[in-house]
């Protein structure tokens, strides 16, 4: 176990460094930087000037040391545009998405699950037609236009809730219901197909053949079995709580850290956008972490496996 | 002389040559007009998409109190719908057929070579697969989009590295496999170059679960481009995509929800015809993958 643990640390650690090596070299490849932030007909001197105070006048190799002692150190850059740290631009924002996402979350899982383990138990009943119809439509319905409709009807047309901004708790249910249906409809067809494939397993038909009351194979043999392949997609879905509201914070006017990135990109403040990326790829490898842990647990093959291979 | 069996009789059961159902024809079919739509966009588009109808602005579509001289209606520039959908049409599909073609290649190419050098290389690839599952693709193509400005054919590419991994470990995985069974044993003993048994041979036996996989990517991809020009950093104006269509008729929503509501449909239709495609295909052909 102890193997396992430390390969899986190792690798989360290579692919921030990864992620911290890509996003230094499209940050050089991309152009002069201060060429970019001071515009072409800034005076020359003031450019030097910018490239001094940024480091810019050094060998690419010793930037790039630089830069990785910097983000070590916690020093992810000041936002080019109003001058602050862009860890703390970034960091004010996070209670507001987490706001959306969080809620969100427990939708996904709440609804989700549920159905698709209720559809899967009751195959081709027109209750498992309706969830795989609902999470097709989940599939194909991108958040932008879902999110549009239901400002047409609810904020439009019937004038229930407020279409846009951050006012109140009301404000929240639009996104948050956005958000949620979607990742509910991934999540029910993800345990749909998980679950079918372990009630087709023999050790299901041996449990109830041999007697096991079938509420028991249920809970005891299919869904332990089948929350393996689940776990990954809600995985997935925690890492991505930070900056899985990009497109529906955009929709509805929601100042968090997807809006922040829009604007940033829009901008072209690098330094905010580097320190998002770092951030949102240092979550989702924590939660792979926490993943790839938890299967350790629910799968004892694997552990062995691991011990096996290293 | 007894009469000799009917024929029928003696035939084996009859096969179950089972059609597509309803759902999956009408997806070909929904795919084949959006086809058709972007390969004869310009015979078919009343107006040019960036002509202006000044004297018609806002107008809403036919059966809404609208009239032929625009069945879609118009934009606040009095644009024709309409011919702005056909165009935007042409652009979000060939973006995306683009897109899905180089993700496979790349993704192909790069799992062949895992496969067939192992060792280093094999490790260097995978570490690139860690690095691609480790950031949400939208994130990561903002980054891109930020640093590197905004173009088509970045956008393109860009789209195309979606579900490059995806690919990649799938080519690995079963040229791995077909490294173990006989024929490309058989292929490499009579001499013949990596080329060949991977190009003529592993290829074509792998071939329908990746063309699964890519009716799979590409409404994400649909999808991930119209979310990009939806946010105003995809398709850039004058030119228009679908997503970019939505983009702009979102001002315009409660006074004018035709303009947002003829491409939003559009695009769930187009992914809903892949998707359903997709899975119809991927459970005649392979149903290993999921």
């Amino acid at each position: 176990m102890l193997r396992y643990l430390a390969t899986r640390l190792l690798r989360a650690a290579l692919t921030i460094a990864m992620v911290v090596t890509f996003a230094f070299v499209v940050l050089r490849l991309s152009g002069d930087p201060a060429q970019i932030i001071m515009g072409a007909d800034a005076p020359p001197e003031a450019v030097d000037a910018f490239r001094a105070a940024w480091g810019l006048d050094q060998p690419v190799w010793m930037q790039y040391f630089h830069y990785f002692g910097a983000i070590l150190s916690g020093d992810l850059g000041r936002s080019m545009r109003d001058g602050r740290d862009a860890i703390v631009l970034v960091a004010e924002r996070i209670p507001a998405t987490l706001a959306l996402t969080i809620p969100a979350l427990a939708i996904k899982i709440g609804l989700g699950i549920p159905a698709g383990i209720y559809a899967a138990l009751h195959r081709n009943s027109w209750v498992d037609r309706l969830v795989m119809v609902v999470a097709v439509a989940g599939f194909t319905v991108p958040s932008f236009v879902l999110g549009l409709i239901l400002v047409l009807v609810f904020a439009v047309q019937l004038g229930w809730l407020p279409s846009g901004g951050q006012e109140s708790w009301r404000h929240a249910i639009l996104p948050v219901i956005t958000l949620g249906l979607g990742g509910a409809a991934v999540l029910a067809r993800f345990t749909r197909s998980a679950m079918l494939e372990v009630l087709g397993q023999p050790y299901i038909r041996t449990a109830s053949a041999k007697g096991v009351p079938w509420r028991a194979v249920v809970t005891r043999h299919a869904l332990p079995n089948a929350a393996i392949p689940t776990v990954t997609i809600i995985g997935f879905m925690v890492g991505s709580l930070i900056a899985g509201a990009v497109v529906v914070e955009s929709v509805f006017s929601w100042p968090g850290v997807g809006r922040l990135l829009v604007v940033a990109v829009g901008n072209r403040d690098l330094a905010v956008v580097q320190c998002i990326l770092l951030l949102v790829a240092a979550t989702m490898v924590m939660a792979n972490l926490v993943v790839d842990l938890l299967y350790g647990l629910l799968d004892p093959r694997l552990r062995a496996g691991a011990r096996k291979a290293a | 002389m007894p009469e000799a069996p009917h024929p029928v009789a003696i035939a084996p059961p009859r096969r179950r040559v089972a059609g597509p159902p309803p759902l999956v024809v009408f997806g070909i079919v929904w795919l084949a007009l959006m086809l058709l739509v972007a390969i004869l966009a310009d015979v078919l588009s009343p107006y040019a998409y960036t002509a202006l109808d000044l004297r018609n602005r806002l107008s809403p579509p036919v059966g809404f109190g609208g009239t032929w001289l625009h069945p879609l209606g118009t934009d606040e520039l009095g644009r024709d719908v309409l011919s702005r959908l056909i165009y935007s049409i042409r652009t979000s599909l060939l973006i995306a057929f683009g897109a899905t073609i180089i993700g496979a290649v790349v993704g192909t190419a790069l799992g062949f070579l895992a496969a067939h050098f192992r060792g280093l290389v094999e490790q260097a690839v995978l570490a690139l697969v860690d690095f691609s599952a480790s950031l949400p693709f939208l994130i990561l193509a903002l980054a891109v989009l930020a640093f590197f400005g905004n173009s088509t054919v970045l956008l393109v590419c860009l789209l195309g590295l979606h579900a490059w991994e995806r690919y990649a470990r799938i080519a690995r995985g079963l040229a791995l496999a077909a490294g173990m069974q006989g024929y490309a044993a058989a292929v490499r003993g009579l001499g013949a170059s990596p080329w060949r048994i991977y190009g003529r041979h592993v290829l074509p036996n792998i071939a329908s679960t990746l063309i699964v996989s890519m009716t799979l990517a590409f409404p994400e991809i649909i999808l991930l481009e119209s979310g990009l020009s939806f946010l105003g950093l995809g398709v850039q104006p004058p030119n228009t995509s679908l997503g970019s269509m939505v983009g702009y008729g979102r001002e315009y929503l409660t006074r004018a929800p035709w303009i947002l509501l003829a491409p939003a449909i559009t695009i769930v239709l187009t992914t809903l015809s892949v998707s359903l495609i997709g899975d119809w295909l991927r459970d005649r052909l392979d149903p290993t993958l999921r």
